[in-house]
C-alpha cells in the first residue's frame, strides 16, 4: 500500500502568477503573504558554488573565472563519470646519476565504471599527483563576449525580475584599464567548390568503437571530436546551492548553509511545516455510480491546536476542473491536536479528550487524526478517480509582530484562516 | 547411488597450490589449476559437462560458474555430448556474478552481479560490467569493456592487470580463517 502515499496523489493548488497543482512537500509557504509559493512563483538566485566530488567551496568570481568548472576534478570523456587518480611505479633515471634507476611514481586518470584511462588519448604520465589541464583557448566564449557587445548587453544589470532572463554572462568584464575592443567576425562566406569526400569513403570499414557518440562529442562544444582518440578529460561542472525569494513581499524563502558538506537551511519556509498536510491511508473498491468511504489522515504540523473545515467544491467552481467524482466530505469542524515532541517521552500526560463522531473520526494519534470522506465516482472511464474539496485552517503567525494588547497580559497572535484547494488521485475504478 | 556420489566427488581436481574454501560448493567433474583462490559460498557447478578452470584465477563470493544444460534440452535426452567449459588464467570472477559462457580466455573481468550467456566467448582482456547481462550469441572481440544499464562497449588500449597483489593476500590470508578443500587421490575409494 506504500503507493498510496506517493507524492503525487494528494495535490495542493498554489494560485499564483500560474496556478499549479503540487504536492505539498514540494511547495513553500511564505508566512509574510500567508500564502503558498511553487518553485515557478519563486525567485532563485544562487547562493555560492562547489564542487561535488572534492566538495569545495568556490566565490562567485572565482567561478566564473574558472567558467564554472573545479581545477582539481575531472570528468570522463566516456561515460561522465568522477575521474581518479592512479598511480604506477615507473623507472626513471636519477637526477645525479644517469645509469642508475629508481622507481619514480607516475600520474594517470582513470574511470572506474567505464574504465578509461588518460593514457587512451595519449596524455603522458604526470609525475605530479594533481594533473592540470593546459588552459586551451575558448572559442566558445569568445563568441559570446562578441555577441554581448553588439547588442549593448556589456553592462551589469539590475538584479532582474523573474520572467525576464538573467544574462549570466551580465557580470563577464574585462580588467580595469582595458579597452573594450570590438572584435570584428567576419561572416561566412558561402563557396561554389566544396572539398571532395575522401575515395574511400564507402569502402572504408567503420570502426564503431572509434566513433563517438552524440553526447560525448556534444559536451565538448568547442571541439566536438568525432573520434575517441581525441576525447580529452573535461573539468568538473560546479554544482550550485540557490536560495529562493517570495516574488511579492522580497522575503527568503529558503536559504541554504554555505558550506557545502551541510544539509541544513538557516531558512526554511516549507508549506509542510505550516499546513496541515492530507494523505490517502485506505481505498476501498470504487465502484461507477456507488458511494464508497475512503480513509484519510489528517496531519498538524505545528504546536498549536488546530481547527480544520473540509468544504466541497461548489458548482461551477473555476479551481475544480480535474475532479471526476462526487465528494462528500465531514461538515463537522475536525481539531486537530498539536505537535508535541515530548509527548511519547511523558507518561504522565492526560490523553486529551476531543469528542469524536465515530461516523467521521476513524482514529486519532497525537497530532494525526483519521478521517472518512464519501466518494461516489462519476464517470465511467478508465481514468484515475479524483475527488477535490477545499480546506480551511486556522493559522497563526508567529512571524508577525505581536501588537502589545492593553488588556491582556500574554500576547497570543491571532488566528486567521487559510483555505486550501486539494485534489486527491485515487486511483482506477474496480473492475 | 552413494557410490555414484564419491565417484563424482573425486572427480574434482584441485591443483596443489590452489586455495579452495570448504564452504564453497563445487558438483561435478571440475579441475582447478594452481594459485587459483575459491571464496566460501563460491558455486562451481559442472552439470553437463566438465569445467576446466586455469591458473591465477579469483573467482569471489557468490559467484556461479555453472555447465549447464541449454534450456531446451531434457537432461536425460540422447545425443547429447557433454561440452567442457574451459577458463583460462588470470581471470576475476565478482562477487555475485554468474558466469556460464563456454569458453572464457585470460585476464577478463567478469564484475559484480553480471551475468554472462553460454554462447558468449570471452577472448582475452574483456570486462562485463556490474549487472550487465550479455546473453548474445557472439566472441567478444579483445580488449572490450561493456558498461552501463545499455550495456555501452567501447575498446580500452591496456588489458586489465593480473591481481597477483590481491591472490597473494589471499592466499596468505583465507587459510587462517577457512578449511580449504584438498583434492582427493583417484587411488583412494572411500567416503571423504
Amino acid at each position: 500500500m506504500a503507493s498510496l502515499l506517493q507524492p503525487n496523489r494528494v495535490v495542493y493548488l498554489v494560485c499564483g502568477e500560474k496556478k499549479i497543482r503540487s504536492p505539498l512537500s514540494q511547495l513553500y509557504f511564505c508566512r509574510y503573504c500567508s500564502e503558498l509559493r511553487s518553485l515557478e512563483c519563486v525567485s532563485h538566485e544562487v547562493d555560492s558554488h562547489y564542487c561535488p566530488s572534492c566538495l569545495e567551496n568556490m566565490p562567485s568570481a572565482e567561478a566564473k573565472l574558472k567558467k564554472n568548472r573545479c581545477a582539481n576534478c575531472f570528468d570522463c570523456p566516456c561515460c561522465m563519470h568522477t575521474l581518479s587518480t592512479r598511480a604506477t611505479n615507473i623507472p626513471a633515471p636519477l637526477p645525479d646519476d644517469p645509469t642508475k634507476t629508481a622507481m619514480k611514481k607516475a600520474y594517470y586518470l582513470a574511470c572506474g565504471f567505464c574504465r578509461w584511462t588518460s593514457r587512451d588519448v595519449g596524455m603522458a604520465d604526470k609525475s605530479v599527483e594533481i594533473i592540470y589541464q593546459e588552459g586551451q583557448p575558448d572559442r566558445v566564449l569568445v563568441f559570446f563576449h562578441v555577441t554581448q557587445e553588439k547588442y549593448g548587453l556589456g553592462t551589469r544589470l539590475q538584479r532582474q525580475r523573474s520572467g525576464a532572463p538573467i544574462s549570466s554572462l551580465a557580470g563577464l568584464s574585462l580588467k580595469e584599464g582595458e579597452d573594450q575592443k570590438e572584435i570584428n567576425i567576419e561572416p561566412a562566406q558561402a563557396l561554389d567548390e566544396v572539398e571532395p569526400l575522401p575515395e574511400d569513403c564507402y569502402t572504408r570499414p567503420i570502426s564503431l568503437p572509434e566513433v563517438t557518440t552524440l553526447r560525448q562529442r556534444l559536451l565538448q562544444p568547442d571541439f566536438q571530436p568525432a573520434g575517441a582518440s581525441q576525447l580529452h578529460p573535461k573539468h568538473k561542472h560546479l554544482l550550485m546551492k540557490r536560495s529562493l525569494r517570495c516574488r511579492k513581499c522580497e522575503h527568503n524563502l529558503s536559504k541554504p548553509e554555505f558550506n557545502p558538506t551541510s544539509i541544513k537551511f538557516k531558512i526554511q519556509l516549507v508549506a509542510v511545516s505550516y499546513i496541515p498536510e492530507v494523505r490517502i491511508m485506505s481505498i476501498p473498491n470504487l465502484r461507477y455510480m456507488k458511494e464508497s468511504q475512503v480513509l484519510l489522515t489528517l496531519t498538524n504540523p505545528v504546536e498549536t491546536i488546530t481547527h480544520v473545515t473540509l468544504v466541497a467544491c461548489e458548482e461551477g467552481d473555476s479551481d475544480d476542473i480535474n475532479s471526476t467524482a462526487k465528494v462528500i466530505v465531514p461538515t463537522k469542524e475536525l481539531v486537530l491536536a498539536g505537535k508535541d515532541a515530548a509527548a511519547e517521552y511523558d507518561e504522565l500526560a492526560e490523553p486529551q479528550d476531543f469528542q469524536d463522531d465515530p461516523d467521521v473520526v476513524a482514529f486519532r494519534k497525537s497530532n494525526k487524526i483519521g478521517f472518512f470522506i464519501k466518494v461516489i465516482p462519476q464517470k465511467e472511464e478508465d481514468e484515475d478517480v479524483t475527488v477535490s474539496f477545499k480546506i480551511r485552517h486556522d493559522f497563526r503567525n508567529l512571524a508577525a509582530p505581536i501588537r502589545p494588547s492593553e488588556e491582556s497580559a500574554e500576547a497570543v497572535p491571532e488566528a486567521i484562516w487559510l483555505t486550501h484547494h486539494v485534489e486527491l488521485s485515487l486511483g482506477p475504478l474496480a473492475n | 547411488v552413494r557410490l555414484a556420489r564419491q565417484l563424482l566427488w573425486q572427480r574434482v581436481k584441485i591443483a596443489a597450490g590452489a586455495v579452495v574454501c570448504v564452504e564453497s560448493e563445487i558438483r561435478g567433474d571440475v579441475t582447478i589449476g594452481a594459485r587459483t583462490v575459491v571464496h566460501p559460498k563460491a558455486r562451481i557447478i559442472a552439470e553437463a559437462g566438465p569445467i576446466v578452470i586455469g591458473e591465477g584465477n579469483l573467482i569471489e563470493e557468490q559467484a556461479l560458474i555453472i555447465n549447464s544444460y541449454p534450456e531446451n534440452i531434457m537432461p536425460d535426452s540422447e545425443g547429447v555430448e557433454p561440452k567442457t567449459m574451459t577458463i583460462g588464467i588470470n581471470n576475476v570472477f565478482e562477487v555475485g556474478c554468474v558466469s556460464q559462457a563456454l569458453k572464457i580466455g585470460d585476464n577478463n573481468v567478469i564484475e559484480s552481479k553480471a551475468d554472462v550467456g553460454r554462447n558468449v566467448i570471452l577472448t582475452s582482456g574483456c570486462i562485463i560490467g556490474a549487472f550487465c547481462q550479455v546473453n548474445t550469441c557472439e566472441v567478444i572481440p579483445e580488449n572490450t569493456v561493456i558498461y552501463g544499464s545499455g550495456c555501452m562497449r567501447r575498446v580500452q588500449t591496456e588489458r586489465p592487470q593480473p591481481q597477483t597483489l590481491q591472490l597473494d593476500f589471499l592466499m596468505k590470508i583465507l587459510p587462517n580463517y577457512h578449511h580449504l578443500k584438498k583434492t582427493v587421490k583417484a587411488s583412494q575409494n572411500t567416503k571423504n
